[in-house]
């Protein structure tokens, strides 16, 4: 089974545009998304997704507060173990 | 509704007076790339200021951070008679910043939002605001972003729309959700699909007044201030009663 931080890579290549990040390069996990110039649309959207994804209900509060990838990676992971 | 005025600004570099209502005005910051107003509006920002755009990895959210916070402390020096090296910036839990000059806090209302090439500021001296700002272009996601922040009522307008009607329409919501929820200060920690806009505004109405479900004796005036090119929403304080929805 794919690690959470694949699946979330892929997440993000197929529904995220980061400046001068090309699809497939490598996610640095301390990277803030709304630093990374990503809107507010796709980052709403991109919570849904996520939500589906990995099967969890994360509330808008919790998911503003998840800033980079790695924090979402370490609250998913929290939230299955 | 408020009849203060709105504060008089001043037109700038890359800002101009937009639109004015209810003691509010608004202005329009351009934010397409041009290095001279760059380098202009990077003077403006303090070292905290500096080290966050640095933290921008690429041009453009950088370009959107500094030519509007640059903006905002010439209009806020102003408005508020400061140099601008007593203005300094405090954000709330959920991000929402607030004004202090010479360490004292401010109770002059302000808020920014930018969107691709289009930034917008509120001023509101005597109350609360929040804008918010988008370009007309479809995000990528739409279908998802109708499910998950539109209400049941909302979503069916908007699934009944035709071609570019649906984008539209999604979009003044959006913004319009956007603004409410700025303007209340906590941003997109709100999941908005829990209100409705005044029903009006989704045939068309631009102004109209909004009470969120769970704060029933806190009156907003609620302004589409959007264009052909790109949708915009500012909410701000009133005494107005609440439309039904």
């Amino acid at each position: 089974m794919s690690s959470t931080e694949e699946r979330l890579r892929a997440l993000i290549d197929a529904n995220l545009e980061i400046e001068g990040r090309a699809s497939g390069q490598p996610i640095s996990l301390d990277l803030s998304l709304a630093d990374a110039g990503v809107s507010s649309t796709d980052l709403v959207a991109f919570w849904q997704l996520v939500c589906e994804e990995f099967s969890m209900d994360i509330p808008a509060e919790v998911f503003a507060e998840l800033a980079t990838p790695g924090d979402l990676i370490a609250h998913l992971d929290a939230d299955a173990g | 509704m408020n009849v203060a005025c709105p504060p008089a600004v001043q037109s700038g570099g890359w800002w101009q007076p937009f639109a004015a209502f209810d003691g509010v005005a608004v202005l329009h910051v351009d934010l397409a790339p041009d290095a001279l107003n760059e380098q202009r509006a990077w003077a403006w920002l303090d070292p905290a200021e500096r080290q966050r755009a640095d933290q921008f990895r690429h041009g453009g959210a950088k370009r959107q951070y500094v030519l509007c916070r640059s903006a905002l402390r010439s209009l806020l020096c102003d408005a508020l008679s400061c140099r601008n090296e007593q203005l300094a910036f405090r954000a709330s839990k959920h991000g929402k910043p607030s004004a202090f000059v010479g360490g004292s806090k401010s109770a002059f209302g302000f808020n920014v939002s930018h969107g691709g090439r289009h930034g917008l500021i509120a001023l509101a001296p005597d109350g609360t605001v929040g804008v918010d700002v988008e370009e007309r272009s479809a995000p990528r996601n739409l279908d998802v972003l109708v499910d998950t922040v539109l209400s049941p009522g909302e979503r069916a307008e908007v699934m009944a729309a035709a071609g570019d009607e649906k984008l539209r329409l999604f979009l003044n919501l959006w913004t319009m959700k956007e603004a409410l929820s700025k303007a209340r200060g906590v941003g997109m920690s709100m999941d908005v699909s829990g209100f409705e806009i005044p029903h009006g505004m989704l045939r068309g109405t631009r102004g109209g007044v909004f009470c969120f479900p769970d704060v029933p004796d806190l009156t907003w005036a609620l302004h589409n201030v959007g264009t052909d090119d790109f949708a915009a929403a500012v909410a701000c304080t009133t005494q107005a009663v609440c439309d039904a929805s």
